[in-house]
């Protein structure tokens, strides 16, 4: 396995970075800074590199990842392997929650019940500024409701948990972070110590780099934001002057360009999956993948915190096509990036499930 | 030691690492043979080496004249090595078969060991090229005496004291103390004494 | 040693260093008054001349830079006060314009500008010769060739500049300031000189009306050089070469007459009167052979002036050798006696073999590691330059960074990671970062960074600073302040408070000038590796002029004030080779202190050298570096 050196070649050095974090760990090498994420010094790893072998955007067997964690599991090409989805609220409301408060209330729920010792989630440090850390304290949850826009490298902070001493921990994480946590445990050497982590993914489109700040800073000079949030095909951010509305183009100039690549819409690795619920603002739609995952609900729910209903099938559909439409402007940047020689691709393209995602919609233009 | 100096000029190098106290070591023998009458000169290289480099001391002692403060090539006639490889350096450079060499085999590692990209020789290899090159190979573990007798710091005078037992030098011991009770006071200077007499007593000449 | 130099022992024979002699020499001179900015081979002076300026009743001054103390020099002039600036071969150059003015002033009370070049450049980034400045600025010059005669030499040069009341030169080099040999002592003066009241008429002033005076003065100089007492002959009366030299030359050419046995065939025309030549003199020798071979330091100066004096003597028959065009000996780097020998050897075609080593047989060669320099232990450089360093990769790695003089120079080498892109002299680093920062508005957009020392800021970066605010230059301009002129041997500079004798100075805050002139700063600790890093990086992106001053002081200097503090190695928690961090300390981080014990496998503190920062420990991902609690630093 490769070690930083590669990591920085093809992945950093190409923009293919996901910034999920995960490579961060103890590495003396990497560094991050707001949404920068470089090999500080040059690294004299050359094999077994930890974070090559993590790092969600270096070649991978996606396939036989899925086989290992979500085995038996019946799998879906659009949105991942599946038990069932449902239409989720919480039954109290939480403060700056986004859509249902689920997130939320799952992790309380483990926490409290303690299927897990500690929770890495990401608060904030204005509305928009991304802070992940570790809570261990349910009443710290909270901090960490709402969505955030701007990427965050999360998974740095898992070198934390381990040096406190967690065993269990649930992590709240986009799909490129749940692969890098699936990669994390695939990868992981024989003698060095497991940590158990309960992965909640998120749905995520793109994440925005930090640059955004700086144009809202710009053009709304004195104004200081409470919230983001992307009800339909506009973007509102609420102010202190107001609720101030962007158009889309303007915001998805700052989608990162590691983003362009994802062919993941849903978190299919996660234990659990949560996204907004489009037909009703306030509901979360939520994907129940493993046993794991299905426990942590059915608690939730047995326990009268989160209400469940059935998923309407028109939705599931329109979720799978968007999922399948990220998939397809995916690998389209992917190929388009490979042929420009700026990435060697970092999955098998002839197989075939992106093969006939390909050819089934060429034409839709990429982002 | 001696009364009269043979070979004229004789002809001596004290080398090390910047911060051994290789400038002050031969500073003091030279006053000393300045006292006693001879004409000294002391050619020093240093500036940067206070950051780790090397530095040497060219002593040149006549009773006739003045010499120039640089050595000429194979004419050092004693070499006085406060670190290995630059015994070894200095030794290839100004050294001959007759040379005589004294060195501290306590390693000071230059960056490029320290980062890896380099491998600090063995201590017997270098000793054995030295023997090689020049006739006459002592070593003697001034840091370490030196650090038993209460500093390591003063393991440039432990070898000034070996240095000025040796026959061609034309120095007694009391000439050297002298020089001592001069410059130092108290603690320092019974130290000082110390560790010279610890030297002066510590080869077989 | 600092009691010889003040010694009442005419007469007396000590082992003084080259700079001692100048001192002691300067001493027995009467001078009163002193200026220098610290520089080597020369530093040594001046820091002496302060310790001792309370006893001796003398003013000896640190000045901010070296126009600033030769221009002093030469107003303590006007009050008929004999003084004595000492400058580097790079500080000659920075008083270029002073020099030739006073050459036309000319002086009141005796004015000897002390040149202390750096053949090899040992301590220095080129090696220039101050005697090309002797010659253009129109200035009587001396070029001692021992100790001795770097004392009696300034006592000889005191007088003559008196006498012609013009500034006279002494250019020493590295060999003679650093060397140390048998000086006997002279006389000091029952007082040194008082200053005299300066009358309506009295001046000093700089015209062009003054060049033929100038040159009169020359023509004086000449005549008393005829006759000095440091030129002198050596050898056969008709020798078949003949060695002229002067300066560190002389030994050398000595040397090689000696180890060839070539005493009666080569003469050897010692002077020590360079400028102008004492053409009487030389020209007497030039008559008596037709081989002449110049042996001088570090450019043919000598064997241009003696070239010279053949070309307008068209009747002499001499083949001219020397460093020009390598005819003889090499055109750069410092001479020795090997050099000198092997240049004479083979003009007069013989055999020269120095004695050898025993033979080593091949598998017996050591291959010795080069000894690179770095920062010391603890040195706040390391920290600057590795956090500048990750926050322009952060930045997207494509950062400027322009360098200046000082320790931190050594930041352009593996010790600062290869940081710097450029590196002039004193004061470039902001001067060429205004420069380039000034291209983006033609769509340039790398960020600019330049670097200087607290030392190198006072001395000639606040014109840069000035300039870069008046136009408004995009750019970070970082002061690395420890609090010393440490390179040259931690000397103090106007933003500290003592000064060059120890007494109580005015300190200026570096700050606050930065203030006043208008550009934002910030103060920050190298030592506190990420939150500066994250200070570095805001300050990148925005707009304009930055000020950052990293401030920390020197690790020599602190540990002599403040004592070690104790960090070592947990062996238990250090997990070697194993860790995968490279073995990050030593390797990276760099510090001399961190080293590797091979046969534990685990990295170790070196004690002996650390100093107690504390900076790697919190750099180890695995937290294995201990830290004293409550200690110095």
């Amino acid at each position: 396995m490769p070690g930083g050196m590669q990591l920085k070649t093809e992945v950093l050095a190409t923009s293919t970075c996901a910034l999920c974090g995960a490579c961060l760990d103890w590495c003396p090498y990497l560094k991050n800074l707001e949404d920068h994420l470089v090999l500080r010094f040059d690294c004299p790893v050359t094999e077994q590199g930890r974070c090559y072998s993590v790092c969600p955007r270096t070649f991978t067997d996606w396939q036989a990842i899925n086989d290992r964690f979500l085995a038996g599991v019946d799998y879906d090409t659009d949105i991942g392997a599946f038990q069932t989805v449902y239409r989720v609220k919480s039954r109290q409301s939480i403060r700056d929650q986004q859509d249902g408060g689920t997130v939320s209330t799952l992790l309380r729920t483990a926490l409290l019940d303690e299927l897990v010792d500690g929770v890495l989630v990401t608060g904030k440090e204005d509305a928009l500024t991304p802070w992940p850390f570790l809570a261990e304290d349910a009443a710290e949850i909270e901090k960490a409701a709402g969505s955030r826009y701007l990427v965050s490298p999360s998974l740095r902070k898992i070198i934390e948990a381990r040096e406190k001493g967690l065993e269990k921990l649930a992590v709240v994480g986009r799909p490129c972070q749940v692969q890098a946590l699936r990669k994390m445990e695939f990868n992981r050497p024989p003698d060095s110590p497991a940590l158990d982590v309960l992965s909640i993914g998120l749905f995520c489109m793109w994440s925005l780099s930090w640059a955004f700040k700086d144009y809202l800073a710009k053009t709304y000079p004195g104004l200081t934001f409470s919230r983001m949030a992307i009800p339909q095909h506009e973007v509102e951010l609420t102010s202190n002057e107001g609720i101030k509305s962007l158009p889309m183009e303007t915001v998805q100039e700052f989608i990162r360009t590691g983003c362009r690549y994802c062919l993941d819409m849903t978190s299919e690795l996660a234990d659990i999956s949560v996204g907004a619920f489009e037909p009703v603002p306030g509901w979360n739609t939520v994907v129940i993948r493993s046993d794991r995952g299905k426990e942590l609900l059915d608690r939730a729910v047995s326990q009268d915190l989160l209400q469940a209903e059935e998923y309407p099938p028109e939705e599931l559909n329109r979720l799978r096509q968007a999922s399948r439409n990220k998939k397809a402007r995916g690998l389209r940047n992917i190929k388009q990036a490979a042929e420009e020689q700026k990435l060697t691709p970092f999955i098998d393209m002839s197989q075939p499930p992106y093969q006939a995602i390909m050819e089934e919609s060429s034409g839709k233009e990429g982002f | 030691m001696s009364n009269q100096l043979g070979k004229d000029p004789l002809n001596v190098i004290i080398c090390g690492v910047g911060g051994q106290g290789n400038i002050l070591a031969s500073e003091l023998l030279a006053s000393a043979l300045v006292e006693k009458g001879y004409y000294t000169t002391v050619g020093e290289t240093y500036g940067a080496s206070q950051r780790g480099g090397s530095v040497m001391s060219h002593v040149r002692i006549s009773a006739r004249k003045q010499y120039s403060a640089l050595i000429p090539r194979g004419e050092a006639d004693i070499i006085i090595g406060f670190e290995p490889i630059e015994t070894l350096r200095v030794a290839r450079d100004f050294g001959n078969k007759d040379t005589r060499v004294v060195f501290d085999p306590r390693p000071n590692y230059p960056l490029g060991v320290l980062i890896g990209e380099a491998v600090y020789p063995e201590i017997e290899a270098i000793a054995n090229e030295l023997r090689y090159l020049c006739d006459s190979v002592q070593i003697l573990e001034a840091t370490r005496l030196a650090q038993e007798a209460g500093n390591a710091q003063a393991a440039n005078i432990l070898l000034m004291g070996a240095l000025t037992a040796m026959p061609e030098i034309p120095l007694t011991a009391e000439d050297y103390g002298q020089v001592l009770t001069q410059r130092f006071k108290g603690e320092v200077y019974e130290l000082n004494q110390k560790v010279f007499n610890l030297g002066f007593n510590s080869l077989a000449v | 040693m600092e009691w010889m130099v003040k010694a009442n022992e005419p007469g007396k024979t000590y082992l003084l260093q080259g700079n001692e002699a100048i001192v002691r020499g300067a001493l027995e001179a009467g001078i009163r008054f002193a200026a220098s900015y610290p520089g080597s081979p020369a530093s040594e002076i001046m820091a002496m001349l302060g310790r001792v300026a309370g006893e001796m009743d003398i003013y000896a001054e640190w000045s901010t830079n070296e126009n600033c103390a030769f221009q002093a020099c030469m107003g303590a002039s006007m009050g008929q006060v004999r003084s004595l600036c000492v400058v580097k071969q790079n500080g000659l150059l920075t008083i270029g314009d002073a020099l030739h003015t006073a050459a036309l002033s000319g002086c009141k009370g005796g004015v000897v500008l002390l040149a202390a070049d750096d053949p090899n450049a040992h301590s220095s980034t080129n090696e220039f010769d101050s005697r090309h400045q002797a010659r253009a600025a129109g200035i009587p010059m001396l070029e001692p060739a021992t100790f001795q005669e770097a004392k009696d030499m300034m006592v000889y040069a005191f007088e003559l500049s008196e006498k012609l009341q013009q500034v006279v030169m002494v250019r020493s080099v590295t060999r003679i300031c650093h060397g140390r040999g048998n000086v006997t002592l002279g006389e000091l003066p029952e007082s040194p000189s008082q200053p005299l009241p300066i009358g309506e008429w009295d001046r000093l002033v700089a015209i062009n009306w003054f060049h033929d005076m100038l040159f009169a003065k020359l023509d004086q100089a000449q005549a008393e050089f005829e006759n000095a007492p440091f030129n002198g002959y050596s050898g056969p009366e008709n020798p078949e070469l003949l060695i002229i030299t002067s300066g560190t030359g002389w030994l050398y050419s000595v040397e090689a007459v000696e180890a060839l046995k070539l005493e009666d065939k080569v003469g050897i025309l010692k002077l020590g009167t360079t400028w102008p030549l004492p053409e009487k003199l030389v020209l007497k020798y030039l008559e008596k052979t037709s081989r002449v071979l110049v042996v001088e330091e570090v450019d043919p100066v000598l064997e241009q002036n003696v070239a010279s004096i053949i070309g307008h003597n068209p009747g002499l028959n001499v083949s001219l050798f020397g460093r020009y065009k390598k005819s003889a000996l090499p055109q750069s780097f410092e001479l020795n006696p090997d050099v000198v020998i092997n240049a004479l050897a083979t003009l007069m075609n013989t055999e020269y073999q120095p004695r050898q080593t025993g033979e080593v047989p091949a598998e017996a060669v050591v291959n010795i590691p080069p000894r690179d320099l770095t920062f010391c232990a603890g040195c706040p450089h390391r920290a600057s330059f590795f956090l500048l360093k990750q926050t322009l990769r952060i930045h997207e790695g494509n950062g400027v960074v322009m360098g200046d003089i000082g320790c931190y120079t050594m930041g352009g080498q593996r010790a600062g990671h290869f940081l710097l892109h450029s590196v002039a002299c004193m004061g470039a680093g902001i001067n060429m970062g205004e420069g380039l920062g000034q291209l983006s508005r033609f769509g340039f957009d790398q960020p600019v960074v330049a670097l200087a020392g607290d030392s190198t800021f006072f001395h000639s970066c606040l014109p840069g600073l000035v300039n870069a605010r008046y136009h408004d230059a995009n750019m970070l301009f970082v002061i690395l302040d420890n609090s010393a002129t440490a390179m040259t041997g931690f000397q103090p500079h106007p933003g500290i408070d003592i000064n060059c004798m120890g007494q109580p100075a005015n300190s200026i805050s570096i700050e606050k000038v930065v203030e006043a002139i208008g550009c934002p700063v910030v103060v920050a600790d190298p030592y506190e590796i990420e939150a500066t890093t994250q200070i570095v990086y805001d300050l990148i992106k925005q707009p304009g002029m930055k000020v950052l001053i990293l401030r920390q002081p020197c690790a020599t200097l602190a540990v002599r004030t403040k004592g070690r503090r104790k960090v070592w190695v947990d062996p238990e928690l250090c997990r070697g080779d194993e860790c995968g961090c490279g073995r990050f300390c030593s390797k990276t981080w760099g510090c001399p202190g961190n080293i590797w014990d091979y046969e534990a496998g685990k990295a170790k503190i070196d004690e002996v050298v650390c100093i107690g920062c504390g900076v790697c420990a919190t750099l180890c991902p695995a937290g294995a570096i201990k830290v004293e609690e409550g200690g110095a630093v």
